[in-house]
């Protein structure tokens, strides 16, 4: 039965909605979290949490689009606590020194952080040709080691900064933390971009296959050191974003911040081997990891088991993004069959 | 056809062989670098103790050139160390004789890297984002079994293996480190196991038609790459005398994939030597402790060996680079290898086509 409906389906048609299913998973998943949580912790379900879980989630949300992109032109991007770090300090102590300067400008110096870091990444997985991983591996080390030249032992602390900066996080305006709406205006540029913009489609295209894509013209070198560059950027305005939260900023800031990055990502579905993947996907992950860690602090579980999840998590979903992807082949391939026989029986008659 | 093949592994050779000396000159230049800075540095015992603490750091890299060369990555072996290392401090604390605890932790290390192997090779699933789950995921474990607290006060003859001296001069890890690179290197480069994994690393789909069993191999690998971190969990509870759950979580993982990579070993897959890694290793050793003589701090010594990462990596694409415009065999070589992996799974796809369509006809 379901196999006669399967066939009428456009291959597209069966992809983009198992795909559909795949972010309704992750959103029953959510549901269900939410649901647990509310009965199970006391202070779970309150406006205040759920203000705290925005805010924590709000930094995840903006260097996971940047990461999304990366990981649909089927690369990666570790160093994303690095630059989150570096951009954090640099653009907070420059605050700390110049208490006049306004909130824009600091974040955009965070952000043209961001940007030289990314461009770096994508420079060397772009033109030099190393494997992603072990370039993002090699400059998670290089820029927290100039961050550690740049601090020279110094830490920013909340008594250097002005107050309107200290009072940009715990603002809510409409409900929402400030950092909320930036996440919330972040993602939806990003997921407007991957939709809309034809350079954006590129990346698609990419991570499908490198080689296909090459040959179709797209130029592969241009549109990769791009995601790697945005990639950069966000993660500079996520550097931005740590220091409004956390107003103290020392040479770890960031540090071990990309596994939540790439949990999110590849929870959200933003498939591994590129090519496939949404914002609204990794912005649901990103939602429901921070969902359960909270849970889990607020039924005291201890913050050793949060890091185990987390890896649990990446393993998971990993494993039934693959399995999903091969039973989507495994249904073309069935689909093809029976149009091969069927034209083979048309030519016999 | 078998004068090119002949041809390429000779040119293979040549360009190894040239990366190794390669390498000797670099530890020969850091040695003198490290000279001018102390006098101290070219004393007996300074030279054969300069490479002790990195000497776990060099199993975990030979456990790993064996999953590199087959063309997969195992980022989790630092916290599969730390998983053997605290599931050994447990078992001894609980009082468990100190072998039979040490055997215990070879064993779990050994089923973390096959959990690896199965999910890579049995579920078919890329090994970057497996074993980036796992380095999480084991790390975590880690944390669950030992919590917050730290164990010391093994044995003396348990951490003598990788702390102890022989005659107060040789470090007994050192052996250690040897033996390993003696035996690892017959496995990789005069068994035939050894073979398949270049022939699986060079194009998967080819070394499967060959008649090699792929996957029981790749599972190996993963295996072995765990059953080193075991090994490696012993001689680091030996050398440091006591273990946290949050051992070697720092700059470790760099400084093994550094040794793998700039030894020589293809990060794609299909070449590399155990010797090669071995050079690395010690050259590696021999800047650290350079570096340390000169007071450079940590990070701003993980940034130098960043920067020798990529600049290994660099250097071995523009020598392909080089050697694909020099020889037109080895440009249609080069170019194969750098789409490989797209390559062979339009074969799959197209080999099923065929099939399937011969079936459904």
């Amino acid at each position: 039965m379901s196999l006669v409906d399967v066939r009428r389906l456009s291959p597209q048609a069966i992809v983009s909605a198992l795909f559909r299913l795949r972010e309704l998973g992750i959103f029953v998943a959510l549901a269900a979290t939410v649901l647990f949580f509310s009965i199970r912790a006391d202070n779970f379900a309150t406006v205040s949490n759920w203000q705290d879980i925005a805010t924590d989630v709000s930094m995840v949300v903006v260097v996971a689009v940047g990461q999304t992109m990366v990981v649909l032109t089927r690369n990666i991007d570790l160093s994303v606590g690095s630059v989150v770090g570096l951009s954090a300090f640099v653009s907070s102590n420059t605050l700390a020194h110049h208490h006049d300067m306004p909130l824009i400008v600091i974040a955009l110096i965070a952000m043209a952080i961001g940007l030289a870091c990314g461009i770096g990444n994508g420079l060397l997985v772009a033109v030099g040709k190393v494997p992603a991983i072990i370039a993002t591996l090699a400059t998670l080390s290089i820029y927290r080691g100039i961050l550690f030249e740049v601090t020279q032992g110094d830490f920013v602390f909340a008594s250097q900064l002005p107050s309107n900066f200290l009072d940009f996080a715990a603002k809510t305006p409409a409900g929402l933390p400030n950092l909320a709406w930036i996440a919330l205006a972040v993602a939806l540029v990003g997921a407007a971009i991957l939709r809309w913009a034809s350079w954006a489609r590129d990346f698609y295209a990419i991570g499908s296959n490198p080689d296909a894509a090459r040959f179709a013209g797209i130029p592969v070198t241009r549109r990769v050191l791009t995601a790697f560059a945005i990639s950069g950027t966000l993660a500079g305005l996520g550097g931005f974003m740590f220091a409004a939260r956390f107003a103290s900023v020392d040479a770890i800031a960031g540090r071990n911040f990309e596994f939540d990055v790439v949990t999110a990502v590849v929870i959200g579905g933003v498939n591994v081997f590129g090519g496939s993947g949404s914002v609204l996907g990794a912005v649901l992950g990103a939602v429901l990891v921070a969902t359960i860690q909270n849970g889990f602090t607020l039924l005291r579980i201890s913050e050793f088991w949060k890091i185990f999840f987390d890896g649990v998590a990446i393993v998971a979903a990993v494993t039934i993004d693959a399995l999903i992807t091969q039973r989507i082949q495994e249904l073309l391939r069935r689909k093809r069959r029976a149009e091969i026989v069927g034209q083979e029986r048309g030519a016999e008659t | 056809m078998t004068a090119a093949l002949g041809h390429v592994g000779h040119f293979a050779w040549r360009a190894v062989a040239r990366w190794e000396a390669l390498l000797v000159l670099l530890i020969l230049a850091g040695g003198i670098w490290s000279w001018t800075l102390s006098d101290f540095f070219l004393q007996r015992a300074n030279l054969l103790d300069l490479a002790t603490p990195f000497i776990y750091i060099g199993l975990l890299a030979f456990g790993l050139t064996f999953v590199v060369i087959a063309g997969e990555i195992d980022i989790s072996v630092c916290s599969t160390m730390a998983v053997a290392a605290v599931s050994f401090a447990q078992i001894w604390h609980a009082g468990v004789n100190v072998w039979l605890a040490a055997l215990a932790a070879l064993g779990v290390a050994a089923a973390l890297g096959l959990a690896n192997g199965l999910l890579v090779a049995g579920l078919n699933l890329p090994s970057l984002a497996v074993t980036l789950g796992t380095l999480a995921a084991f790390r975590g474990l880690a944390y669950v079994i030992l919590g917050g607290s730290a164990r010391s006060d093994f044995p003396l003859n348990f951490t003598n293996i990788g702390g102890g001296y022989i005659h107060n001069e040789l470090p007994n890890a050192l052996l250690v480190l040897f033996g390993f690179a003696l035996v690892l290197g017959l496995l990789l480069h005069a068994s035939r196991f050894g073979r398949y994994l270049y022939a699986i690393g060079s194009n998967r789909e080819a070394a499967r038609f060959s008649g090699i069993p792929v996957t029981r191999s790749r599972i190996t690998i993963f295996v072995i790459s765990g059953l080193m971190a075991g090994f490696a969990a012993i001689v680091y509870l030996g050398y440091f005398g006591s273990v946290q759950a949050d051992a070697a979580s720092g700059s470790e993982l760099i400084d093994v994939v550094t040794a793998v990579v700039l030894g020589g070993v293809d990060i794609f897959g299909g070449s590399g030597s155990m010797v090669g890694v071995l050079l690395a290793l010690i050259l590696i050793a021999v800047l650290r402790n350079g570096m340390q003589l000169a007071e450079f701090g940590g990070a701003t010594q993980d940034l130098v060996i960043g920067g020798l990462l990529l600049g290994a990596i660099l250097a071995g694409n523009a020598i392909r680079a080089v050697q694909a415009r020099g020889m037109p065999w080895t440009r249609s070589r080069a170019r194969g290898k750098e789409v490989s992996n797209t390559d062979t799974q339009a074969a799959g796809v197209a080999v099923d086509r065929t099939l399937e369509t011969r079936q459904g006809g």
